[in-house]
């Protein structure tokens, strides 16, 4: 393992000629590396974007999906079992694929699909189901922050995730003292609450 | 103390020992304190979540424009415009093809929902079209598959929303969510035994989110027998609970236990269940294990996969018999009294209930 481990410095130095291994790549961004994330974007873009443009996609389109490709990687490598079982090319391209198609279906036209040899694919499909629940519940926090309005949005971010005071949080918003800011957090919770876990109703939607 | 600085105490380690016993014995014991606790700690988790994953995605967007910027899209273009002719010729033959294809195929039904069957090249050329493997949407799954059945099967188009429904009673009452019928244009009813058969709405409680619909045909509930019954008497918190529905194609059964007596937010209409619900499990029954019906499945809330709700079954009689008394009213009051499950087989109870359980088809029009 330890042969594997990046030289920050040699990486630094030689920035463009540097190559890392794969297993130097998963190490990195695990670790939060900024070179080897990076070097790892710009080695498998040109991949997924051939693959997107050739199937009805806009160059646009292909950065999107790229970009959410590496957060379902990132997110998976940072799993403390994760384990590489085929090339990392293989298994960005495959994530892609499986997003790009699923975008391509909602937009419920029909498309052309060049099925193409060229790249290997695995079974992503657990990635692909826990990555899609998880966009369907940010995306209902994002809407239940939007709707919860400020300055309440702001308050319960910077006391739930910039660990923010509450005496901080009284100098910054105005508040008389902590205990005025405390209660006001407990308001703004308990209506962020009442967006966030509204019942969903569980129809399945075919199209539109 | 509010229970969610006791919630924030805890977590951040600021009960005593004997503060923390005290708070763990509650969390086993009190199931509406446990869920807020649950709910609690699910949001904070993704307020997080989502502040590090807009960083990250930030970081990718700066790699972005600093390794391709511009150039990137001087290379594409090119790649682009290629793409996109191969594709317009492409799409323009492929389209001319089904367009020929479906003409033929719907002057041949007798619905307009109906299409029949045609050839296996209409097959090939579906396959060539679409990415079968990848692609489980209905839309070209429906009619492909149908295509490869053989001359007699018809194939309809897909539905809009699908979801579950069950009997009311032997009159041929059916019991759906109303979030599913609200604006429906026809909606039909389907399952193992029964050949897709059209209904009416005959009743839509939008508070309780309730939909009765009728069978259109008399002669399809002539030999019902529904074999469960409603429950009258009140349930208890941690009773094992059931429901049939129709995630997929196929009937889905799912088991857990009832967790609270009253929805969230208190909502006193509604149990709270420990069995994840899916899309298209919406307006199925829930049964208990003598396989009495308690309620009807409505929906889940976000971020916990295990937690359904479901309507009280006692609330939707409330509902009918606040209708004006005429034949209609009298019979939705008539429940089903022979109650021929109590003491069956789990196994054998889902036999009997089969027949009575259905695959909604919504359609609307756009």
């Amino acid at each position: 393992m330890a042969k594997n481990r990046i030289n920050p410095n040699k990486a630094f130095m030689s920035r463009s000629k540097v190559q890392f291994t794969e297993d130097q790549f998963i190490d990195g961004l695990r670790t939060g590396n900024n070179e080897v994330l990076s070097a790892l974007y710009k080695k498998y873009y040109n991949i997924v974007l051939k693959f997107i443009v050739n199937n009805s996609g806009t160059q646009e389109a292909a950065q999107d999906i790229y970009q959410e490709t590496i957060i379902v990687l990132y997110e998976n490598v940072q799993k403390p079992g994760f384990e590489l079982n085929c090339q990392l090319q293989t298994y960005i391209f495959s994530i892609a694929k499986r997003l790009w198609l699923k975008q391509l279906k909602k937009s419920s036209k029909t498309f052309l699909f060049k099925e193409d040899g060229e790249n290997e694919l695995v079974d992503v499909s657990e990635e692909i189901t826990e990555h899609l629940n998880k966009e369907v519940e940010l995306e209902k926090l994002t809407q239940s922050l939007t709707e919860l309005g400020e300055p309440c949005a702001t308050l319960i971010k910077d006391f739930y995730v910039q660990k923010l005071s509450m005496d901080e949080i009284a100098e910054k918003f105005g508040y008389t003292n902590a205990d005025n800011a405390k209660n006001q957090k407990y308001k703004c919770l308990q209506r962020l609450k009442k967006c966030f876990f509204e019942i969903l109703p569980v129809e399945q939607i075919e199209r539109k | 103390m509010r229970p969610i600085d006791l919630f924030e105490n805890y977590l951040d380690g600021k009960l005593s020992a004997e503060e923390i016993v005290a708070f763990e014995t509650q969390l086993r014991s009190d199931a509406i304190f446990a869920n807020a606790f649950e709910q609690h700690k699910t949001l904070i988790d993704a307020l997080n979540k989502s502040e590090k994953r807009n960083a990250f995605k930030n970081k990718l967007k700066a790699i972005h424009t600093q390794a391709f910027g511009n150039d990137a899209k001087i290379v594409s273009i090119k790649e682009e415009t290629n793409a996109k002719r191969y594709f317009k010729g492409f799409a323009y033959a492929a389209s001319v093809a089904v367009i020929a294809v479906l003409s033929t195929v719907a002057v041949l039904s007798t619905g307009g929902y109906l299409l029949k069957q045609q050839s296996n090249q209409i097959t090939n050329l579906m396959r060539e079209m679409i990415d079968l493997k990848a692609s489980s949407e209905a839309v070209s799954e429906a009619i492909v598959e149908g295509i490869t059945k053989g001359n007699q099967k018809a194939v309809y188009a897909p539905a809009n929303l699908e979801g579950s429904a069950f009997a009311l009673n032997n009159k041929g009452y059916i019991i759906t969510s109303s979030h599913m019928v609200n604006g429906a244009d026809s909606v039909f009813v389907q399952n193992g035994s029964l050949e897709r058969t059209l209904t009416e709405v005959v009743l839509i409680d939008a508070k309780l989110d309730i939909a009765i619909l009728k069978i259109v045909n008399k002669d399809v509930s002539k030999s019902w027998e529904v074999p469960f019954s409603f429950s009258e008497k009140p349930t208890d918190i941690g009773e094992k609970v059931y429901t049939l529905g129709y995630p997929r194609k196929d009937m889905v059964y799912g088991e857990g236990s009832l967790s609270s007596l009253s929805g969230y937010f208190n909502d006193t209409a509604m149990y709270q269940i420990s069995i994840p619900v899916n899309p298209g499990n919406s307006g199925g029954p829930l049964l208990n294990d003598q396989g009495n019906v308690i309620g009807v499945i409505r929906g889940k809330i976000t971020g916990a996969e295990a937690t359904g709700f479901a309507v009280k079954s006692n609330e939707i009689f409330k509902s009918i018999s606040a209708l004006p008394v005429d034949s209609t009213r009298n019979d939705l009051m008539n429940k089903p009294k022979k109650q021929t499950l109590k003491g069956l087989k789990r196994t054998e109870q889902i036999k009997r209930i089969n027949p009575y359980v259905f695959n909604v088809l919504v359609y609307k029009k756009d």
